[in-house]
C-alpha cells in the first residue's frame, strides 16, 4: 500500500465532531434535524407469514387485550403487522409453531363451548374465553410455573410491547415526549410516566 | 510485508477512553501523532440514534435475535448492545476468543472509532488512597508504584475536560472530583437516602451518581436534555467519550492522522536499539500488511486487546511476548462482581412521578473495610442503585386485559428502589490470558484463551451484599424488601483489567509508575491492562488520569532527550 493510498483511508476516517466550532445552540439545531429525519417503518405491504384467517383473529384478540377507548387501541396501532414481523422474523421454529397451535386452539375452544369459530361470537363469548386463558396464565403464575410459552401469555405481551412502542401508543396513549430536556425529581404523576424508556 | 511508512513522533493503538486522551495530550504538546483504531470511523450524524424512537426500529428496539445470536452471542449479554447500539460492538464470528473449560468469560467489545466509549455507562469515581494501598497492605498482588496524590493532579485535569457530575462528600475512601453540578435526586430517592442517613451517619452514605455527563454547557459541548439512551451516542456531545471530546481536540492541532481500519498485529520490537521500532498493521478492509514507525508506542486498545498485542510480539529477546521478562504479562486478569443486592418498595408518593429519562443512578461509596475490618473478607464493595415507578411493561405479568386493564396501566407502578453491589476482585495470578495456538481472528492475528473466576474473597462479598443492602432498605422503611444474588460470569461488568500490571519491581510486573514498560521504554500501556488491584470503583476515570499522567512524562522525556 502506497502511502497516499494510506492517506486517503486515513481522510475517509474522519468525521469527527468539531468542537469549538459548534455552540451548544447549534448542537441543538443539530439535534432538531435528526430527529425531523426519523423514517417510519410501518407500511401498507402484504403479511409474512400470518395468513387472513390468523390476522382477523390475531387482530381481534389485540384489540380487545388493548381497545380503543379515549385514545387509538391496538388495532389503530397495527399491533397485527407487529406480531407478522415477530412471527416470521424473530421467535424461533418452536415458538412459532405453538403460537400457530394456539390460534387453532382458540377455534377449538370456541367450537367447543358455543359451536361457532371464535371469530364469529359475540365479543362477551370473546371476552369470556380471553378470561379463561388468562386465569390459566394466572394459575402459572401463582405456581411459579413458566408463563411465557402459554399462548395468551405470548399473545399479550405481544401486544402491549406492539401497542406501547408503536407511534400511536407512544404518542397518544402515553404522550411520550422522546427529548424531555429536563429531569424533575418529583413531578406530579402524568401519563408517560418517566418518559421514553421503559 | 507492504512498504514502511513515514516515521511519527507517536503511535497510539486504539481510539477509546484511553487512545482519544492520549491523541489529545500528545498532540497538543506538539508530538506528530498516528492513531490506530481497528474498527471502521463513525459519523455521529448517520452513526448515532438516541433520538430515533422505537417504532422506527424492525423490533421495536428488541434487537433482531436471529442475528444477535448467529453473530453476538457474547455481546447481546450486554444490556447496551440493542437494536440501535449492537452496531458499537463486535461481530463475535469475526472476533473469537476461548475459555478454559467450566470458566466461562463474557468479554464485552467495541471496534470502532470511539471504541467502547461510546457505549459506556459513564460512571466516573476517583480511587483513593486506601485503594492504591491495598495491595501492600494486605499482600495481595503487587504494591501500586503510584499513591493518590501522584494521580490527583490529573484527575483534577481530565475532569476539568471531560466534565464530571457529582456532589462532594469530603470521603477518604472515595476522594471528590473537580464537579459540574450535580444531577437530582428524585423524593424516593430521597427518602431511602434520609432513612440511611438517620441510621448510618457518615459510615453508609448514599449520593448521586457521579457521571461524567454536563450538567451545564461545558467546553463547546451541550448540558443533557435527559433523553436517555446514552449507549446509542449523543448528538449534542454532552456525555463524555474520546468520539465526542477528546479526539476533536487532539484533530484541531492538526498533529493527529486518524486511521481507522488498522488491526494492530504486533508492537515491533528492534533487537538493535532495544526499543519498540513502530506496528504491524493489517488494513482490515484490503488485508494489506504495512508497518508503521513511532519514537513512542501508546497501547490503549482495552486490557485485553493490549495485552494479547504484547502476546502476539514475539521475538527472540521476548519469546513469550513483548515486554514480559517478568513472566506476569496476561496474569492478575481481574473485573467487578455485579448483580447482587436487594431491591424494596418504598411506601407512599402515589402521586408523585421523576420525569425525564436521568441517565444515572444513585452511589453508595464502599463502607466495608473502611471503619472496621469485617472477618470475612478483605477490600469492599460499592453499591449503585435508583428509585423508580414501573411503566406499561409491568402489564405483561398483571391479569386481566381491556379498557379497564389499558386505563390501570396510564398510572405508574409503585416505587421500587434497587441496590446492586459492584465487588472488587483481587487480583490472582491464576486468573490470566494467553494466546489460544488453533483460533485465529478474521484477520488472521492469533487470539486469546482467557481462564477467569472468582475466588473465594469475591463469593464472600457476594454473600454480604443483599444483607447489607437488605438493612438499608429496611432502615429506610421500604417494603417487601428482596434480596438477590446472581452469579454473573466475569466480564460483564466491562471492567476487566490488570493483564500488563504496573509495579515497583520489573521481576514481578510489566510496566513501571509511568506505565512504561520495564523492558522497553519507548513502549507504553495506559488502559486498564496497567492496572495492580481492582478497587470497587468505576475504572475508567482512573485511566483517563494515568494516560494523561504517562502523556507527560513521555513529553518531559523526549524534551530532555531520554527516550
Amino acid at each position: 500500500m502506497h502511502r497516499r493510498d494510506a492517506i486517503r483511508t486515513v481522510s475517509a476516517g474522519l468525521a469527527l465532531p468539531t468542537l469549538g466550532a459548534l455552540a451548544p445552540d447549534h448542537l441543538w439545531a443539530a439535534a432538531r434535524s435528526i430527529h425531523d429525519r426519523i423514517r417510519c417503518t410501518q407500511q401498507d405491504q402484504g403479511f409474512l407469514i400470518l395468513t387472513e384467517h390468523q390476522n382477523a383473529v390475531v387482530t381481534t384478540l389485540a384489540e380487545l387485550i388493548i381497545p380503543e377507548t379515549d385514545t387509538p387501541g391496538a388495532t389503530a396501532a397495527q399491533v397485527n403487522r407487529f406480531v407478522d414481523v415477530m412471527l416470521a422474523e424473530w421467535f424461533d421454529d418452536d415458538e412459532r409453531a405453538e403460537f400457530s397451535r394456539g390460534l387453532v386452539e382458540l377455534d377449538a375452544r370456541s367450537a367447543n363451548t358455543f359451536g361457532t369459530p371464535f371469530l364469529e361470537l359475540e365479543e362477551a363469548q370473546q371476552v369470556g374465553l380471553l378470561r379463561r386463558l388468562d386465569d390459566e396464565v394466572t394459575a402459572l403464575r401463582q405456581a411459579e410455573q413458566p408463563t411465557q410459552d402459554h399462548f395468551f401469555s405470548r399473545m399479550k405481551w405481544l401486544t402491549l410491547y406492539g401497542y406501547y412502542t408503536s407511534e400511536v401508543g407512544a404518542t397518544e396513549e402515553l404522550q411520550q415526549a422522546i427529548i424531555p430536556f429536563r429531569y424533575e425529581p418529583c413531578a406530579p404523576v402524568r401519563r408517560g410516566g418517566s418518559g421514553q424508556w421503559e | 510485508m507492504g512498504m514502511r511508512q513515514s516515521t511519527y513522533d507517536a503511535i497510539v493503538v486504539g481510539s477509546g477512553i484511553s487512545g482519544g486522551w492520549a491523541a489529545k495530550e500528545l498532540t497538543e504538546a506538539g508530538l506528530n501523532t498516528l492513531v490506530l483504531e481497528a474498527g471502521r470511523s463513525i459519523d455521529p450524524a448517520a452513526d448515532y440514534a438516541e433520538h430515533e424512537p422505537a417504532w422506527s426500529f424492525r423490533y421495536r428496539g428488541l434487537g433482531d435475535r436471529r442475528s444477535l445470536e448467529q453473530r453476538q452471542p457474547v455481546q447481546r449479554t450486554c444490556y447496551a448492545c440493542d437494536e440501535a447500539a449492537a452496531k458499537f460492538f463486535v461481530d463475535d464470528v469475526e472476533n473469537p476468543y476461548s475459555t478454559a473449560d467450566g470458566k466461562p468469560f463474557l468479554w464485552i467489545r467495541g471496534r470502532q472509532v470511539g471504541g467502547k466509549s461510546i457505549m459506556w455507562a459513564r460512571q466516573s469515581y476517583r480511587w483513593s488512597d486506601p485503594d492504591f494501598g491495598a495491595n501492600l497492605r494486605d499482600g495481595h498482588g503487587v504494591d501500586w508504584p503510584i499513591r493518590y496524590r501522584d494521580l490527583a493532579p490529573w484527575y483534577d485535569h481530565v475532569e476539568r475536560f471531560a466534565g464530571i457530575s457529582g456532589e462532594a462528600l469530603g470521603l477518604d475512601q472515595l476522594p471528590d472530583s473537580q464537579f459540574l453540578p450535580p444531577m437530582a435526586v428524585n423524593c424516593a430517592e430521597q427518602f431511602v437516602k434520609d432513612g440511611v442517613e438517620r441510621r448510618y451517619g457518615r459510615e453508609r452514605v448514599i449520593t448521586i451518581g457521579r457521571t461524567a455527563i454536563l450538567t451545564v454547557n461545558h467546553s463547546g459541548r451541550a448540558a443533557c436534555h435527559y433523553c436517555g439512551p446514552c449507549h446509542r451516542g449523543c448528538i449534542t456531545l454532552s456525555y463524555f467519550s474520546s468520539l465526542n471530546a477528546t479526539l476533536p481536540a487532539a484533530a484541531a492541532t492538526g498533529l493527529m492522522t486518524l486511521r481507522p481500519n488498522s488491526v494492530v498485529a504486533e508492537v515491533v520490537y528492534d533487537p538493535e536499539t532495544d526499543r519498540a521500532r513502530g506496528v504491524r498493521v493489517i488494513d482490515a478492509v484490503t488485508m494489506e500488511e504495512m508497518e508503521f514507525e513511532g519514537r513512542v508506542v501508546f497501547l490503549c486498545a482495552s486490557a485485553l486487546e493490549s495485552t494479547r498485542i504484547l502476546l502476539n510480539s514475539k521475538s527472540t529477546r521476548f519469546p513469550d511476548g513483548l515486554g514480559n521478562s517478568s513472566g506476569e504479562l496476561g496474569h492478575n486478569l481481574m473485573d467487578h462482581t455485579m448483580q447482587s443486592g436487594a431491591t424494596g418498595l418504598v411506601p407512599g408518593l402515589d402521586d408523585r412521578n421523576a420525569y425525564g429519562n436521568r441517565p444515572n443512578g444513585l452511589y453508595v461509596p464502599r463502607f466495608r473495610n473502611v471503619w472496621d475490618e469485617h472477618p470475612d473478607f478483605m477490600r469492599g464493595y460499592g453499591f449503585q442503585g435508583s428509585a423508580s415507578r414501573a411503566g406499561w411493561s409491568r402489564g405483561t405479568a398483571m391479569p386481566a386485559f381491556g379498557a379497564e386493564f389499558k386505563e390501570a396501566l396510564r398510572q405508574p407502578g409503585p416505587w421500587q428502589m434497587r441496590l446492586n453491589g459492584f465487588g472488587e476482585c483481587l487480583p490472582r495470578h491464576s486468573n490470566y490470558v494467553e494466546i489460544d495456538p488453533d483460533r485465529k481472528d478474521r484477520w488472521g492475528v492469533p487470539v486469546l484463551r482467557i481462564h477467569c473466576e472468582w475466588g473465594e474473597n469475591e463469593r464472600s462479598m457476594l454473600q454480604d451484599m443483599p444483607v447489607t443492602a437488605a438493612e438499608m432498605l429496611e432502615a429506610a422503611g421500604c417494603t417487601n424488601i428482596t434480596p438477590f444474588s446472581n452469579d454473573t460470569p466475569p466480564g460483564l461488568t466491562i471492567h476487566e483489567m490488570g493483564t500488563a500490571r504496573m509495579g515497583r519491581d520489573p521481576q514481578t510486573s510489566v510496566l513501571n509508575g509511568y506505565n512504561q514498560c520495564h523492558d522497553v521504554p519507548n513502549l507504553f500501556v495506559t488502559d486498564g491492562a496497567s492496572m495492580a488491584s481492582s478497587a470497587c470503583q468505576n475504572p475508567s476515570l482512573t485511566y483517563m488520569a494515568l494516560t494523561a499522567r504517562a502523556c507527560a512524562y513521555v513529553v518531559e522525556q523526549l524534551q530532555r532527550r531520554e527516550l
